[in-house]
């Protein structure tokens, strides 16, 4: 077994590599070969190649010196308009040395761009055309502005089919002497569901503990990884203390790191298989919608996510009442 | 055995008090200048605002010098016997030991209040007369009142010690607690204090006693605790509230601003407001409140402020409809602004390890914490060997391995193989 991560020792170095996204792919190879590349946004899930491509089109492009000639920017670290007109400008404006005439600039998680910066990133985008190209990697294509959008050419990357999948991991497990069980390799898919990244991030955890991977080790795995535990924080709030549920979320929340739409999600979930009045779920599902949508509006997750609690606290009251 | 710091750590000599030599030194000179007779002002007056050591001054000289200190503090002679009293011994040349007495009228100010303008002229009479030096000690030697008491005083001006003076007392009180502090801890309280040397030393001890050693961290989020006082006022009215106007009020009357008034709501209202269908109303109120906190954000129009108060006092306030009032629950300081402070070094340290892995992994810092990290705590805990290569590759250095890994024990195996 190799001490690095998997996930980026087996990214492929080459687009003739990628295993998936095979129109893609193919169009992406005959910009190579026309030597021209237009601005691109790359949306899809993640873990599904949109980075790796937009490495491999580079690499494939110039050469072993790729790094000269690109620059890779996260959007989700550096979202503010000053990256665009300082950070951005430079790099974009200035000529490239070397045979293809343009640099290329790749945007990741460019859905999370402020929209300032977006309208700012469409100025630079036309006037730079000649000596920079950029391609936006993102989840959602909608988050980005339409100007951005209609100068773009667009790829929509979708999650890797199963068999692509399996084959994926199999073969990492191969060259790393991990053994793997068909039922693990079942697991993996169904926790990660496609998502590439975390499939091989799965594996290789289950791995580091030199047993056989099998679906027990990968669901204990993907257990660790996510410790929200948002079914004991429900059925605290059902039994009534408010409080008690809240301090569970917060933990979740400042301590762990967990995301509030991963909880909102989980919470939905979960709400279907709680003890509640049949008639509550529904109501409840709805609140669950408000209060996602909300959260990707920006507002404060546990303000928000205790708003739901409290609902949960008047059900679970409520559900006293008539037994 | 508890005992005050204030009175356990109180100067013992004149080198012990912080800052004030020239008007230490005026007393000084004036206290001895009685023994070649009685000088033409028989009375000191200090002022100065509190806390910057005007008694214990008059205390340390008064032992230096060996004379004996006759302290009266102005709650002890609101009556005409107690002025009497103080009469009595400002008139005789010394004490019963033989040696020089001071007579001490402490706290003046709180006389003033007391509206007994008798009292001041009482106590100027005496001063006329006097045949022992009296000092005098109020905070504000120019109110009006003192008028004709003033000019028959020595006026001795005690300013605000700076902050690092009070820094190296507290650092001395430190010492000799046998407490290790940070530097920039003690300044935080000697800045904070305003010149107030006796509430540094007090905030010192409520924060460090029984500590061996003090960080900047434990005494940093003292900053919100000043405004606690007159907050809970505010909330009273929020939380109790009867009318939506009434609730409203309350705004003006928070001396903080509108996020952390909306901190100590969101806190507080769930303890208070018990009563399942009225706490559903409440945190609505505060969530539809910090909807339009959001609608602010995105659009920078500032107009929609009235929405998010409406609905964070007055919303609040009228969702009690069956509540009981139960007992006497305290108010709580916001603990998750607490929480956030205190964790905020941890977050950096976060912050720098998704930094390391954005460098080889091409994910941005904020997802390496969530997508990655996780699962390098699994490899971290179950294999040293796996880990250490991971490490090296990352970059990572031995503070962040024991972040992941969780313990000092552990990080040491996985660090032992890095170069």
């Amino acid at each position: 077994m190799s001490f690095e991560m998997w996930a980026e020792k087996y990214r492929p170095k080459s687009l003739g590599a990628m295993a998936n996204q095979k129109t893609i792919v193919e169009r992406l190879i005959s910009f190579v070969k026309a030597r021209n590349v237009p601005h691109c946004i790359f949306a899809g899930p993640p873990g599904t190649g949109k980075t790796t491509a937009a490495l491999c089109l580079a690499r494939d492009l110039y050469g072993e010196g790729y790094r000269e000639h690109l620059m890779e920017l996260n959007a989700s670290d550096e979202r503010g308009i000053n990256v665009v007109r300082e950070t951005i400008k430079t790099f974009a404006r200035s000529r490239s040395i070397g045979e293809i005439p343009f640099k290329i600039l790749i945007l990741d998680e460019a859905d999370n761009m402020t929209s300032d910066a977006q309208q700012a990133l469409r100025r630079t985008m036309e006037r730079y055309t000649e000596t920079c190209r950029f391609i936006m990697c993102a989840n959602y294509s909608g988050k980005i502005i339409e100007p951005i959008q209609s100068r773009c050419a667009p790829f929509r990357f979708t999650f890797l089919p199963r068999e692509e999948h399996d084959n994926y991991i199999k073969h990492i497990a191969e060259c790393e002497n991990v053994q793997l069980l068909p039922d693990g390799v079942d697991a993996i898919f169904e926790v990660c569901g496609g998502d590439l990244r975390r499939g091989i991030n799965s594996l290789q955890g289950a791995a580091s503990m030199n047993k056989p991977v099998d679906a027990k080790l990968v669901y204990s795995v993907a257990g660790k990884a996510s410790p929200s535990d948002v079914q004991k924080m429900l059925t605290t709030a059902i039994n009534g203390d408010f409080l008690g549920a809240r301090k569970q979320l917060r933990d979740m929340l400042q301590k762990y790191g967990v995301a509030g739409v991963d909880i909102i999600r989980q919470v939905h979930r979960e709400i279907f298989k709680t003890e509640i009045p049949e008639r509550l779920k529904i109501k409840l599902a709805g609140i669950t919608g408000e209060v996602d949508f909300r959260l990707v509006e920006g507002s404060d997750e546990e303000v928000q996510l205790s708003a739901l609690l409290a609902k949960l606290v008047e059900a679970g009251y409520e559900m006293k009442k008539l037994s | 055995m508890y005992a005050a710091w204030t009175v356990k750590h109180k100067p013992k000599s004149p080198a012990e008090i912080v800052g004030n030599p020239s008007a230490l030194k005026t007393l000084s000179d004036w206290l001895q200048s009685w023994s070649k007779g009685i000088p033409k002002k028989r009375a000191a007056f200090l002022y100065g605002s509190p806390g910057v050591g005007k008694t214990v001054s008059v205390e340390v000289l008064a032992r230096d010098l060996h004379m004996e200190l006759v302290e009266k503090n102005a709650s002890d002679y609101r009556t005409e016997d107690a002025i009497n009293r103080f009469a009595g011994l400002a008139s005789q040349y010394s004490s019963l030991f033989g040696g020089q007495r001071i007579v001490l009228l402490d706290e003046l100010d709180g006389l003033m209040g007391n509206a007994d303008k008798g009292g001041v002229k009482a106590i100027t009479n005496v001063v006329k007369t006097a045949r022992c030096p009296v000092v005098l000690i109020a905070n504000n030697a120019y109110d009006p009142r003192f008028r004709t008491l003033r000019s028959y005083c020595r006026l001795i001006d005690f300013k605000k010690p700076i902050a690092s003076s009070i820094a190296k007392r507290l650092q001395h009180i430190c010492e000799r607690e046998g407490i290790q502090a940070d530097e920039n801890a003690l300044k935080f309280l000697a800045q904070r204090s305003g010149g107030d040397v006796r509430s540094a030393v007090n905030d010192l001890q409520a924060l460090a006693q029984g500590k061996k050693h003090l960080t900047y961290k434990d005494v940093s989020w003292l900053a919100y605790r000043d405004r606690q006082e007159s907050i809970f006022n505010v909330l009273r009215m929020i939380v109790y509230g009867r009318t939506a106007y009434g609730a409203k009020q309350a705004v003006d009357m928070a001396d903080m601003d509108l996020d952390m008034l909306f901190e100590w709501i969101y806190e507080n209202a769930p303890a208070h407001i018990t009563d399942p269908h009225d706490l559903v109303q409440a945190m609505d109120a505060l969530a539809m409140a910090d909807v339009y906190r959001g609608r602010i954000r995105a659009s920078q129009d500032w107009s929609y402020l009235r929405y998010v108060i409406d609905f964070m006092t007055a919303g609040v306030a009228l969702a009690r409809q069956n509540s009981k009032v139960s007992g006497w629950i305290p108010f709580k300081f916001p603990s998750r602004i607490m929480m956030l402070s205190r964790s905020k070094a941890q977050r950096a340290l976060l912050k720098r390890i998704g930094l390391k892995i954005r460098r080889k992994c091409h994910i941005s810092a904020a997802r390496a914490s969530k997508e990655v990290l996780p699962y390098l705590r699994i490899i971290f805990k179950n294999n040293v060997h796996m880990a250490a290569g991971i490490a090296k590759w990352l970059d990572l250095d031995e503070e962040m391995v024991e972040y992941i890994v969780g313990t000092k024990a552990k990080a040491g195996k996985i660090t032992a193989f890095l170069p």
